[in-house]
């Protein structure tokens, strides 16, 4: 890992709709308000995922309204509680999973590391 | 087996057990008192476990039982507790004398014995007393004013009541007990080692003596037919990527094929008690086939030289910084100096062994696995959390963050948590893996070792003009935080000054060494050193006064740092300033000692150490309570800086709250916010500001509602709870052609004066006195602030004058050259409190900067005093001697 080949360790810096939006390098948010449901549906069609329909929102607006009050992730008790989603469906609802589908498109940003 | 009869804290027990039984493994497993601690592998270097026994203090792990017979042993939890505490216990907590707070029950026993035999004791009298007793946090000076103190209260003069703060006194610039502090004063704050898990496994690991080499072969057929053994774990057995991926997915959980520095984990093997799980680990037979060892960044660098990591080259990180052009100006300079410098691996060496254990909780959910959790000594549970998720591959995971015996930048990165983590899921069983001393050491980060190849150069006006700086650091085995360090050493390479031609370039290199990662201040104390050497030495060169030339150069409002970022404010002549009447008289006591064997000398070096990185987000969460009380949610780790006071004391500042109303929750990741690392001196900073963002909104909805509770804000249709954001404006890498661009948002700025002695036949440097002028805003907790700039000057001269880690060779406290109080020198601090206008309150950290410029002060004042310039640390009396000796 030279300079350049070293950037994939870097975070990235995308202009999105006329507004600089960073990412970390496995392209979760840095910042939680970045988020807008037009970045998200961008986010959504970069993975594969045509059209977010209700209970991609479902999943992703409890996500947003836990993380804005506690500052970290649901637990998978409280999202299947606040979603009425089994686990399974969960899972398989998002390419990614929870943890790097629907934490990523929601825009909650990975714990952070040293900077 | 041996009948014997003890009375411990007044109550008579009897034992019929091996002679040789240490009274610590009595203590600590048979009558679970776990105030006496073990740290140094039994071998009475460290005092943790002092206890009293007959009226004297006896190091427990030397006791044995079969010389114990009707003894009278007291432990610290057999003198108070927290309700009702010991005046001596007391004295710490109100002395300051309480960091992490491992080695203080044996402090505390050590001083008890001599406060029973002589009730006044002097300085001297106390480190005598003393020195069998080791801190890495204090700098032993609070220690020693801890005992005064304890004296004065058993003497009936003093009482705690007449200087214990009030709850209710205020948040800043009070010197509140840390929340902790009676807890860790009385043996009831539990360290991981400390909680009993009832039928768990005990482990044993098998890591490699060799820096690098293939696995051939592992037989562990006998091994696990031995007594007691559930069984032996290997790479194998692991189901996630057993990759601990903290940048870069380099470093395993247990090695597959082979094995890259003196330490490397192979094998676990788990059985009912220790002693089996360590005799089964004797019977695994593994064959290892020698590999070229990389030694150092030349060899690794060297034509033809094995790649070590199959998917990484050698060379892991290459970062050039250009501002201006420094060539050109090197050429019109007036005066240029030249010189190599080089810094040693070292151990960070918190007291407390790498100590995890792992349990089951039971799902109450048919459709969930049950849940591991880890119980460590983490910094960063959330994201270790997930590093540990992915390499075990076991989702329901949650950490919790037991006290943490001092860690200084070690636990940065997962250590013990991975194989026993590792081990809980193979097993399906809880395990412990309380590692000794000399594994933990071999199995942890190190400080990196820096080569720096430095020019630095000023105008006939004394003006700096242009600084080169090409340094290489050796990376060791695994890439952990590693860039980082590198981008953090070029973000303050100009440190206080303004230098307007750069040329640098940080290169990281893989080698078969021990892996390097954070250790306080990771990164600029070693790039620091050698540009607060080369300051002297071109001060010397032009025969400017070192402070002058400091101060001459001194970076300002409106100039830009390395970086190419300017800067806003800068309050550093004013610390110059501050500390010039100091420095005058040092020079002028000095002087009568310039000829002779033994000559004193006096050094200064500064410091401007950034906070708040680019990028940098921090969260808080904050709820007000049924009472009127407030919680505070946020995974702010404190191993020891004081974290705790500056989470309770801003709140009680900004919302008019008594202390006793403050609840902290840290500690778990199930119910605290992810605010980031206790690293890179950004707790107050970043969480801190966080917090103020949460309580000015719980303040706001109170205000609106007219609310006093939780439940009075819920009634007016508002939330109780409320998120915090710190997020820093400047964000983005620095230019990869250039290293120009972001750059902290905050600095905490420093100077340091060194007083000491060097003997011109032996070598030897003996340090008198360590003087700092620091400016980190406003203080919240006086009595933190100067614990942290102690502790952590006894730091910097220990990483200035003795210590370093030699793989194989560096095994305990005593090969370490762990700084004892012995070795106690005079500090004295001078604080400046410039408000940070984008701080919490206005303040910013300082847990690092307080040994950034110690080595490099000691090192200018060596020279000061004997003529030679030592550039390779440490300096040790054989460095120093020979340097005299050439220079004759």
């Amino acid at each position: 890992m030279t300079g350049s080949s070293a950037a994939d360790l870097q975070p990235v810096v995308r202009i999105i709709g006329q507004r600089q939006i960073v990412f970390d390098n496995e392209g979760f948010l840095n910042d939680f308000s970045d988020w807008t449901e037009e970045l998200c549906i961008m986010l959504a069609g970069e993975c594969g995922l045509a059209e977010l329909v209700e209970k991609h929102w479902r999943v992703i607006r409890f996500l947003r309204e836990f993380y804005a009050g506690h500052g970290r992730a649901p637990l998978n008790s409280q999202l299947k509680k606040g979603t009425g989603m089994s686990l399974l469906e969960l899972e398989t609802v998002f390419p990614g999973g929870i943890k790097n589908g629907a934490r990523r498109l929601a825009g909650l940003p990975n714990p952070k590391t040293c900077s | 087996m041996k009948k014997v009869r003890i009375s411990v804290n007044g109550t008579w027990h009897e034992w019929i057990a091996e002679p040789k039984t240490a009274l610590l493994d009595l203590l600590r497993e048979d009558l679970r008192l776990t105030g006496a601690k073990q740290s140094c592998d039994r071998k009475g270097q460290c005092g943790a476990c002092m206890v009293i026994v007959n009226k004297k203090a006896v190091r427990a792990c030397l006791a044995r039982i079969a010389d114990l017979d009707g003894a009278e042993v007291i432990t610290v939890e057999g003198l108070g507790t927290p309700e009702n505490p010991h005046l001596i216990q007391e004295a710490f907590v109100l002395s300051g004398a309480i960091q992490c707070g491992f080695c203080t029950p044996g402090m505390i026993m050590a001083t008890k014995a001599l406060l029973d035999s002589n009730a006044d004791p002097t300085e001297e009298e106390i480190i005598k007393a003393l020195r069998g007793n080791l801190c890495r946090c204090t700098g032993y000076t609070k220690i020693i004013e801890a005992v005064q103190l304890a004296g004065r209260f058993l003497r009936g003069e003093l009482s705690p009541d007449s200087l214990r703060p009030l709850p209710d006194q205020g948040g800043l610039g009070v010197s509140h007990p840390r929340p902790s502090a009676l807890a860790k004063a009385c043996g009831t704050a539990h360290f991981t080692a400390d909680f009993r898990l009832q039928g768990a496994l005990e482990l044993a690991v098998l890591r490699s003596a060799l820096p690098h080499a293939r696995i051939v072969s592992i037989d562990a057929t006998t091994a696990a037919a031995m007594p007691g053994v559930a069984g032996v774990m290997t790479a194998a057995d692991i189901k996630g990527t057993n990759t601990l991926k903290y940048l870069v997915a380099d470093r395993p959980v247990l090695c597959r094929d082979t094995v890259r520095y003196i330490g490397d984990p192979i094998l676990a093997v788990a059985a009912t008690t220790r002693a089996q799980a360590e005799a089964a680990l004797a019977a695994v037979k593994v064959e290892l086939e020698p590999l070229p060892v990389l030694d150092s960044p030349e060899a690794s660098l060297a034509p033809g030289a094995a790649q070590l990591h199959p998917d990484f080259p050698n060379l892991c990180f290459n970062q050039p910084q250009v501002k201006g052009n420094a060539q050109e100006a090197l050429r019109s300079s007036a005066a240029v100096i030249e010189a190599k410098f080089k810094t040693q691996i070292n151990h960070q060496a918190p007291l407390e062994p790498e100590a995890t254990i792992a349990y089951w909780e039971k799902s109450e959910d048919a459709e969930e696995e049950d849940k591991l959790v880890i119980i460590g000594r983490s910094i960063n549970i959330h994201f270790h959390l997930a590093m540990l998720q992915a390499a075990l591959g076991w989702e329901n995971m949650k950490y919790v963050e037991a006290y943490s015996g001092g860690q200084f930048g070690i636990k940065i990165d997962v250590i013990s948590e991975g194989i026993a983590g590792a081990a809980a899921l193979h097993f399906r069983r809880s395990v412990r893996y309380i590692p000794s001393l000399a594994e933990s050491m071999q199995m942890t980060s190190k400080r990196h070792s820096f080569a720096l190849d430095v020019k630095l150069a000023a105008d006939k006006e004394g003006k700096l003009t242009a600084y080169c700086n090409d340094f290489v650091v050796d990376k060791g085995a695994y890439y952990s935080i590693g860039h980082v360090v590198v981008h953090r050493a070029l973000l303050m390479l100009s440190g206080s000054y303004n230098i307007p031609n750069v040329d640098a370039r940080g290169r990281l290199v893989y080698t078969n060494n021990p892996w390097g990662s954070a250790a306080r201040g990771a990164g600029p104390p070693q790039a620091n050193f050698a540009l607060e050497c080369a300051m002297d030495m071109l001060a010397e060169k032009m025969g400017i006064d070192p402070l002058e030339f400091r101060l001459r150069n001194s970076l300002k409002a409106g100039q830009s740092k390395s970086t190419g970022r300017t800067v806003t404010e800068w309050p550093f002549p004013e610390l110059l300033e501050a500390l010039r009447p100091h420095y005058l008289r040092a020079v002028q006591e000095a002087a009568p000692f310039r000829q002779g064997k033994i000559r004193r000398g006096v050094g200064l070096a500064a410091g401007a150490f950034g906070i708040g990185g680019p990028g940098d987000v921090s969260v808080a969460s904050v709820e007000l309570d049924d009472d009127g009380g407030i919680s505070i949610y946020a995974a702010a780790a404190d191993p020891g800086e004081g974290n705790d006071s500056m989470l309770s004391q801003l709140t009680a500042e900004f919302m008019g709250l008594s202390m006793e109303r403050i609840r902290l929750h840290t500690r778990d990741t199930d119910n605290t916010a992810a605010s980031g690392p206790a690293a890179g001196s950004r707790i107050t900073y970043m969480i801190g500001n966080a917090l103020i963002d949460a309580l000015r909104q719980l303040k706001a909805a109170m205000q609106e509602a007219r609310a006093k509770t939780g439940a009075e804000l819920e009634a007016a249709g508002k939330s109780r709870r409320y998120l915090g954001r710190k997020k820093n404006e400047d964000a983005g890498p620095l230019d990869t052609q250039t290293g120009q661009g972001p750059s902290f948002e905050s600095q905490v700025h420093a100077v340091q004066l060194a007083e000491l002695e060097v003997d011109t036949e032996t070598g030897k440097v003996r340090v008198l006195k360590m003087t700092t002028a620091v400016d980190a805003g406003p203080v919240i907790n006086p009595q933190n602030l100067t614990g942290q700039l102690e502790g952590g000057m006894d730091m910097g001269v220990g990483f200035a004058l003795r210590e370093e880690y030699v793989a194989g060779k560096t095994k305990d406290w005593v090969t370490f050259k762990f700084p004892s109080i012995k070795e106690h020198f005079q500090m004295e601090t001078i604080i400046r409190e410039t408000p940070r206008p984008k701080g919490p309150l206005g303040v910013t950290g300082i847990g690092e900067m307080c040994m950034v410029p110690t080595a490099p002060a000691v090192i200018n004042a060596i020279n000061n005093a004997a003529g030679v310039w030592i550039c390779d640390l440490p300096a040790t009396p054989d460095k120093v001697k020979a340097a005299l000796a050439r220079k004759e």
